[in-house]
């Protein structure tokens, strides 16, 4: 089975919830980033989601924007960022890793995309196609690659039911009308459509985008299958990029963590 | 008049294998709404007669076919005819769009405009049509074009609306693009989002199509009044390519019409540094739509270079790259050293002052009207007027004022 379908079948039979943790590979380099994810899983992070950089992020707020520019600026590739999941698979080969990223830099490497093996990356996440979509009319067919869709506070009814379907990883409920990093959560309305997905779907739900704290984690958790953190990390990396000391970020996923369980 | 009957895009947005709906899931539903709206109101005669009668009394349509006597002794064959969208009110084709669009916002009940510009010309022509609707209006612009492009900041600014410079990537048009798709994203519920070209997921670019199409409708009969028969071919620059898309679709069926778009070629296509997806670039996806695009061996969009900063775009329209691929138009480039020469001769010549963008479907002119013969009737799409760059183009020869 799928390491991230197995991953968050596990934790729903224990009645846990799933902490998944995004950051931009190669920001500040391709080091750090390997570093920044064995930090991650050591602080409680279930699944670790990595930002393919693209230069025409247009789901991302301000602060995964420049997470972009400055990966890019490293030369970051598709191809890279696989070596890279290669040397965390050498020391981790149980944490689930989900590729982020926009469908030009997937179809621009598609021979790439096909070649991912079982001890690899688990899943993809195509931010700009919508949900019902499948990738493998793009040429994406690995068995070894399931992939995730983004229902949104807009998506209608009809449509939930079809993306749904079409997600084999976890469907990820964008929690706001807003790209990554904004404020203004609605807790009522991502409750009532979290509901909505689950009479359609028994893939898990996680609620990402706009959660910010650890209270934003608590609360949101307790609608979902879990909650996907990023602005509020990427920042972080960004402010400790220089002196490469970031205990800060472990104590935030550590605090995440224990909140939402 | 009605709207265009094409068969294409299909169902899904989609001309050929190019076009399509590539957008984050919460701009779905509010893609949805705007074609459900558009196919409602494109054959209600009500929308239709308010649409024409805005062109006819607040644009000024419909533009002249003018002979132009002193360019066509220049090049001694053929008959040189341009088609003034220049002489449109806010002095480009632009409003013909914005005027379409702001009636589907009115019909929607939208209360908050956003736009993308580049040279400014669109801004410009969408901030009219909010002004004159007393809507909100928010223009998103490249922090490098608000530099080159002041005089349009300002005549903006003076038309109520406000103008958001982007210094994200190479803050010019598609930062602008990227910039507006965001505020949509975020503001979906009461905002409308006029894009201002044929780019952009379905349904836009045949929205702003079937709009800017008036312009080709035009010629059409102009042609047939002035000269008797239909042109030998038409020219137009090519950026996202809505002035090109505009004047060629009703001519698609036309066999003996030969349509040519002009691209932005920078300093050179061989170079690499110029604005032309279509001479120089391969299929890629980019602002919710599958298109010829400048990419990278790594799907990464390249900086792009054109002395026209609304030609200085790295895609272009779905619908131009299916009409090269299928071989109904031709699709060439001239460098900015080109444009400028042919810039000065227009001004001098014919006492019209073309802009950068419309200079460079001038510029073609040289190598074509070699080719064709003496009876040969050529329709230029004067884009718009020149104004907006005389501090370009000043800086360029060296002047200070």
């Amino acid at each position: 089975m799928n390491r991230l379908t197995s991953k968050l079948q596990n934790l729903k039979e224990s009645n846990k919830k799933a902490l998944v943790a995004y950051l931009v590979a190669g920001d500040p380099d391709l080091d750090t980033t390997l570093d920044l994810m064995h930090l991650f899983v050591d602080s409680g992070v279930d699944v670790i989601e990595i930002g393919v950089p693209f230069t025409d992020p247009i789901a991302e707020g301000p602060t995964i924007q420049k997470a972009h520019d400055r990966a890019l600026k490293n030369n970051i590739s598709l191809k890279m960022i696989l070596e890279l999941v290669d040397k965390f698979r050498e020391t981790n080969t149980e944490t689930p890793i989900v590729l982020m990223g926009y469908l030009n830099t997937f179809i621009s490497h598609i021979d790439l995309v096909q070649s991912i093996g079982e001890n690899s990356a688990d899943s993809i996440l195509v931010v700009d196609v919508p949900g019902e979509l499948n990738l493998q009319t793009y040429g994406i067919t690995n068995p070894n690659i399931n992939t995730i869709s983004l229902i949104s506070p807009t998506t209608k009814d009809d449509r939930v039911e079809s993306i749904a379907k079409n997600s084999t990883g976890f469907i990820y409920y964008v929690t706001l009308r807003g790209v990554t990093g904004s404020s203004n959560l609605n807790i009522e309305e991502i409750k009532t459509n979290i509901q909505k997905i689950q009479q359609y779907s028994d893939a898990p739900t996680m609620a990402g985008f706009g959660i910010k704290s650890v209270e934003d984690a608590a609360t949101l958790a307790a609608c979902s299958d879990g909650v996907v953190v990023g602005s509020s990390i990427v920042q972080m990396i960004a402010d400790s990029s220089q002196s490469k000391e970031f205990d800060r970020i472990g104590k935030y996923l550590r605090e995440m963590k224990t909140a939402i369980s | 008049m009605t709207f265009s009957n094409s068969n294409f895009p299909d169902k899904e947005g989609f001309y050929g294998e190019y076009g399509g709906k590539f957008v984050p899931e919460t701009l779905m539903y509010a893609l949805e709404e705007l074609e459900n709206t558009y196919n409602k109101l494109k054959d209600n005669k009500d929308f239709i007669d308010e649409f024409y009668k805005d062109l006819s009394h607040f644009v000024g349509r419909p533009s002249p076919l003018y002979f132009a006597q002193r360019l066509t002794d220049h090049y001694k064959s053929g008959s040189i005819w341009l088609k003034r969208e220049d002489l449109n009110h806010t002095g480009a084709h632009k409003i013909n769009n914005t005027v379409g669009q702001i009636l589907l916002a009115k019909y929607m009940g939208k209360k908050r405009i956003i736009a993308e510009t580049g040279a400014g010309q669109h801004g410009v022509a969408t901030a009219t049509v909010a002004a004159r609707l007393g809507l909100e209006c928010h223009i998103y612009m490249g922090a490098e074009d608000v530099r080159r492009q002041s005089l349009n900041v300002y005549r903006i600014k003076l038309l109520g609306a406000h103008v958001h410079p982007v210094d994200s990537g190479s803050a010019t048009l598609k930062d602008a693009l990227n910039e507006a798709l965001r505020d949509w994203v975020t503001n979906v519920d009461d905002t409308y989002y006029i894009i201002g070209s044929v780019t952009g997921p379905h349904p836009y670019p045949m929205i702003v199509r079937d709009f800017n199409s008036v312009v080709g409708k035009e010629v059409i009969d102009q042609s047939k009044d002035l000269f008797g028969k239909m042109p030998d071919a038409v020219v137009a620059c090519v950026g996202g390519g809505s002035n090109a898309m505009g004047i060629f679709h009703p001519f698609i069926d036309i066999k003996e019409t030969r349509l040519i778009g002009v691209e932005a070629g920078g300093e050179g296509v061989s170079t690499g540094e110029h604005a032309a997806p279509l001479n120089d670039g391969t299929p890629g996806v980019l602002h919710g739509a599958r298109s010829y695009l400048m990419q990278d061996e790594s799907g990464q969009v390249k900086d792009t270079k054109s002395v026209s900063a609304g030609l200085d775009y790295p895609g272009v329209g779905p619908e131009h790259s299916w009409l090269k691929d299928i071989g109904r138009a031709e699709y060439v480039a001239v460098s900015d050293d080109e444009a400028l020469k042919a810039f000065h001769e227009v001004t001098e010549l014919e006492g019209i002052m073309p802009a950068l963008e419309t200079a460079h479907a001038f510029a073609y002119l040289e190598p074509l009207m070699k080719e064709l013969d003496s009876s040969a009737n050529v329709v230029v799409n004067v884009s718009g007027r020149g104004d907006k760059d005389i501090n370009t183009v000043a800086e360029i020869d060296g002047i200070e004022f």
